[in-house]
């Protein structure tokens, strides 16, 4: 994601689960991405993607926590939704997903959206979305958070009848995929996954593409049908609006003959489905009051009131700030409002130069675009350069520190998670999953722990230090050169998407800019060693080089050689 | 699904056709085969959809897609088992079907549909070519003795199936050989009697008795059928055809089409013409030389298009009372569902007036009562809300006479004959005169008769004949044995513990 993604969404979506395929989400097969795709995704065309992937940053409620806290900072006025998959348990997560300060909470149910999934996630299917609904809006009520969160659910409406009793179970909003599909043209071929879809709604296909004749008409038509029937439903029962309605259970009715002649359905009880917890006036039913996301006294608005002159007339700008471990999400509340203004472009490199003391929060120069400069004296916590988005990231342990920092860490777990652009320069060791999904960013640093690098799918990754197991797993673009002193790396290694090579001309002339600059901004002890024996040294490096990427870039080159 | 861009990669292409002037010349096939390559080539066509529309499509639930695919990858053998599951007779089928099924085809909705006819038709050609066609052996009786009346389509797959499932079948047929229309209504050119021939044989050899000239109520008494039978099936057609009592009815040269597609279909199996032993007839149907009306724009005034054509008709006409249907589907009648759009037969291609929204006044004839001209009128349609025709009105001044010396009423057909079987054995019919018999139970108002085919829904096609024919089999089986194994569409390869 970056700046400019997540500052033009109305609402931005956590997608912890879907019902029809928990844990995995939609997948577009390799064949299917193309350049433009590709561009899109910040990915490498012609690789698999698969979305949600799981969360690498995300092992906690708490780190749930702080993802909304940081696309709260990153775009204030968007919703945070958080997906959940209808399940047995699924109240107590809600109420914790409420607690994280959510503003939305959608329960996936099983049905609809199989046409994507693979057989895997379909094996491991969720509930019926009612009765994931029923126990999140009854947990909800009885810890009084209802009030705080919207309640939607989704799996397979098709009605206004569906409709009226997602909303008697607790729902407010509602979605509608499938049904919407299939009024424009899908003929559920099931070929999503081939792009071969014959009536051109799920392919890449040009050609294909053509046939497609849906009309927004249809959809707009099939939208008034499912209204009007909802609203006959509300008229029946006695609503004027659907506030009144929310929750509403008492109003459900169980058909006993179906259950009686059914044997699938004989002993089914559907009373905890129909319970309705006691309230009082007191409790809200639905969403009357807005999440308090504490946004009123962070660092940012320091930040930004420092930066006006830059935000107004790109006047460059230099500022310290001391920073403390509650500083958190730094930079991303200004880089949203550079955003706003100058879109993805951001500011000219170097307009803005923030310069930090201390010890900083999590999610340091997350969501940071071009143009800024985070200079990091003394060390922070995970998440740092989350999603980072154009910015210059350079961190050097406090000047009177005496502890040598390329054997110490400085920056936590899960640097540099899902970032798109900018570079970043750590004098020191950094925690595991470095890199994680990166696809552009360039980086340089001591040393990192486990399962660095995986999924990356851009950008480069100079380590000048050891590594953690399990490098470079499901990677399937950009370049990492690990500076390999004790000739054990490549033990260290996911091999099944990675060849290791040596360096080539260009990649050491690359190699050797991108220590110097480290050199220059950081004082690194390590770069300087490097760079006294740059010709030798070179010889140690490993160039960790994706076969998919490699292939992409082959294809690349032979075209241009065509043309 | 063998090949996922097939369809992207070959558009639909039918077999070439022998040229019209050379196939007017004889009474047999003129559809040519596919070469292995463009077999292959319409095979890869297929899309095996997440949801076939063909399986609803067709009338017997035929499991297309995965029929397709064996064939696409060469395994005919396999393509047989899977089409022979639920059809009996592709045979038939794959030569005569107005194919619901191509209808459905999801491809269709914005391409020329899979050629799943021809296909079918393939793998059952070449399937008795490699002899992957046998009569079934060692069947385990039951003991239980059903009759069918009637060796049509529906007649001939109920037979096919209770002797599958053990029961000792005999089939009464009124006619000399069995079939049914498949023998004495399709025209030899559409389908070949060596044909229904072949299939006959193997089913005799699966031990199915045939008892020709034997109709019952008749020279067959009812009371015989009801002692000797654990079961009857009744299966004997929609016999009766719609009249057009207008004056001059009676002239000479005015006929049934059925009366007229039978005398070829007998002269080309070297049988005496005017030997019939339910409808006699006092002299030969012969349209040549002669200026031939058709009335009835459906498939058996096609039939008698080409047959009149093939006798050496000095001209043919055919009139339907409809108008001109559209050439392409409309708001009414949207995919998947089968679409009344203008359809050019074979028969058609031959050479033949065809002429839309006429109405017949009268049959006019000379002083020695024979017929010489129709006298007929345009009509002018008016359409109710959804767009069809709903009434007609004669356009003033539009009457005129076109010369004609045989006239051929195809109008389809009421209801099955009363007179004999039905009324003796005394089932009842429903208000428009078919055997009352539910589509749940195949049962009539006697519980150990059942009744099949058109006899049961009224005119129909081979393939819900067939349909009707199975289904009724697993209705009769579960009553004679209490339950079935025999596969119909709602229970297929459904094994009861």
């Amino acid at each position: 994601m970056t700046s400019l993604y997540l500052t033009e969404a109305d609402e931005l979506q956590i997608k912890m689960a879907q019902g029809a395929k928990p844990g995995e989400g939609g997948q577009l097969p390799g064949h299917k991405v193309d350049e433009w795709i590709g561009k899109v995704r910040h990915s490498t065309p012609g690789v698999g993607l698969i979305s949600p992937p799981p969360h690498h940053d995300i092992y906690s409620i708490e780190d749930l926590a702080q993802l909304i806290f940081d696309l709260k900072n990153a775009n204030r006025s968007a919703r945070i939704n958080v997906k959940l998959v209808s399940k047995a348990g699924v109240g107590t997560i809600a109420a914790g997903v409420a607690k994280a300060k959510a503003d939305v909470i959608l329960i996936s149910g099983h049905d609809g959206g199989t046409g994507a999934s693979p057989m895997s996630s379909i094996r491991h299917a969720g509930l019926p979305w009612e009765l994931g609904l029923a126990e999140t809006h009854q947990t909800l009520v009885k810890n009084k958070l209802r009030s705080r969160v919207t309640v939607q659910a989704d799996g397979q409406m098709k009605t206004g009848r569906d409709i009226a009793i997602a909303a008697l179970l607790g729902a407010e909003e509602w979605g509608v995929a499938t049904a919407a599909l299939v009024v424009e043209g899908c003929i559920l071929m099931r070929k999503c996954h081939l792009n071969t879809c014959p009536v051109g709604v799920a392919t890449q296909d040009p050609e294909l593409r053509k046939r497609f004749n849906g009309d927004p008409e249809h959809v707009v038509n099939f939208f008034k049908f499912l209204t009007e029937e909802l609203r006959e439903i509300m008229a029946d029962l006695g609503f004027r609006t659907i506030e009144e309605m929310v929750g509403q259970a008492e109003f459900l009715e169980v058909k006993e003959d179906n259950l009686a002649n059914n044997f699938k359905l004989k002993g089914l009880d559907l009373s905890p489905i129909l319970y309705r917890e006691p309230a009082d006036s007191s409790v809200g039913l639905y969403k009357q009051e807005e999440q308090d996301h504490g946004l009123a006294g962070v660092l940012d608005w320091k930040l930004l009131a420092a930066a006006q002159p830059a935000l107004e007339a790109k006047t460059p700008v230099v500022a310290e700030f001391p920073v403390i471990n509650t500083d958190r999400t730094i930079g991303a509340i200004l880089s949203n409002e550079i955003t706003k203004k100058y879109r993805g472009e951001g500011l000219p490199d170097g307009t803005i130069h923030f310069k930090f003391k201390g010890t900083a929060g999590q999610s340091f120069g997350a969501f940071n675009t071009c143009g800024v400069t985070l200079e990091l004296e003394g060390g922070a916590n995970d998440y740092f350069g989350k999603g980072l988005s154009g910015a210059r990231l350079v961190v050097y342990p406090d000047k009177t520190a005496t502890f040598t920092p390329e054997e110490n860490s400085i920056i936590g777990n899960v640097a540099f998670y899902g970032a798109t652009g900018g570079e970043a320069f750590i004098r020191g060791v950094a925690g595991e999953r470095f890199c994680v999904r990166n696809s552009g960013v360039t980086v340089v640093v001591e040393g990192i722990g486990d399962h660095g690098c995986e999924y990356m799918t851009g950008g480069r990754a100079v380590i000048l230090g050891g590594t953690g197991r399990n490098f470079g797993a499901g990677m399937s673009g950009g370049i990492a050169y690990v500076w390999d002193v004790a000739g054990d790396f490549a033990q260290n290694c996911n091999p099944e998407m990675i060849d290791l090579d040596p360096l080539g001309d260009e990649d050491a002339d690359e190699l050797r800019s991108l220590v110097q600059q480290h050199l220059e901004l950081t004082g690194s002890s390590v770069a300087k060693f490097v760079l006294s024996d740059f010709e030798s040294e070179v010889g140690r490096f490993v160039k960790v080089f994706p076969r998919d990427y490699k292939k992409a870039l082959a294809g690349k080159a032979a075209k241009v050689a065509a043309e | 699904m063998g090949k996922p861009t097939g369809f992207l990669e070959n558009t639909r292409q039918l077999p070439a056709k022998e040229a019209v002037e050379n196939r007017l010349q004889h009474y047999g096939e003129f559809v040519q085969q596919y070469s292995a390559a463009d077999l292959n080539k319409q095979a890869s066509r297929c899309m095996d959809c997440g949801i076939p529309f063909c399986h609803n499509g067709c009338p017997l639930g035929n499991i297309i897609p995965e029929f397709n695919d064996a064939v696409y990858r060469g395994k005919f053998d396999e393509a047989y088992e899977i089409l022979a599951s639920t059809n009996n007779f592709p045979e038939f089928t794959g030569r005569i079907c107005p194919a619901p099924c191509e209808s459905a085809c999801v491809l269709g909705i914005n391409q020329p549909p899979v050629a799943i006819e021809e296909i079918e038709r393939h793998i059952v050609e070449i399937a008795f070519e490699r002899g992957y066609v046998q009569a079934k052996q060692h069947i385990v009786r039951t003991g239980k003795k059903v009759a069918v009346v009637g060796s049509g389509p529906a007649g001939l797959a109920a037979a096919a199936q209770l002797n599958s499932a053990g029961h000792s079948v005999t089939v009464f047929e009124r006619d000399d050989a069995p079939g049914g229309l498949l023998r004495y209504g399709i025209p030899d050119f559409k389908l070949e009697k060596s044909v229904v021939d072949r299939r006959i044989r193997l089913m005799e050899e699966e031990g199915i008795v045939f008892r020709c000239n034997a109709e019952v109520g008749k020279n067959v008494p009812v009371g015989d059928l009801l002692r000797e039978f654990h079961a009857i099936v009744l299966a004997g057609g929609s016999t009766i055809p719609r009249d057009l009592t207008v004056p001059g009815r009676e002239l000479d040269g005015v006929h049934f089409a059925m009366d007229f597609l039978k005398q070829q279909n007998k002269r080309v199996g070297g049988k005496s013409t005017l030997i019939n032993p339910y409808q006699p007839l006092s002299t030969d149907i012969v349209a040549t030389g002669k200026h031939v009306v058709v009335i009835g724009g459906g498939d058996t005034g096609s039939d008698c298009v080409g047959t009149s054509n093939r006798q050496g008709a000095a001209s043919v006409t055919q009139l339907e009372l409809m108008p001109t249907p559209p050439m392409e589907r409309t708001p009414n009648m949207p995919w998947p569902t089968y679409p009344m759009v203008y359809k050019t037969t074979t028969s058609h291609e031959e050479g033949c007036e065809r002429q839309f929204a006429i109405l017949t006044k009268a049959f006019l004839g000379d002083e020695n009562g024979k017929l010489r001209a129709l006298q007929v009128v345009d009509i002018q349609w008016t359409g109710a809300k959804d767009g069809r025709p709903a009434s007609f009105a004669e356009v003033p001044g539009s009457e005129r006479e076109i010369p004609c010396e045989l006239a051929l009423l195809a109008m389809g057909f009421l209801y099955p004959q009363k007179e004999g079987m039905l009324d003796q054995l005394g089932v009842e019919t429903t208000g428009v005169g078919n055997v009352r018999a539910s589509e749940r139970t195949y049962q009539t108002t006697i519980s150990k008769v059942f009744a099949a085919g058109d006899m049961r829904r009224g005119q129909s096609l081979v393939v819900w004949a067939i349909s009707e024919g199975r289904e009724c089999a697993r209705k009769v089986d579960e009553y004679l044995m209490g339950s079935s194994l025999l596969e119909t569409k709602d229970a297929a390869l459904q094994f009861t513990i």
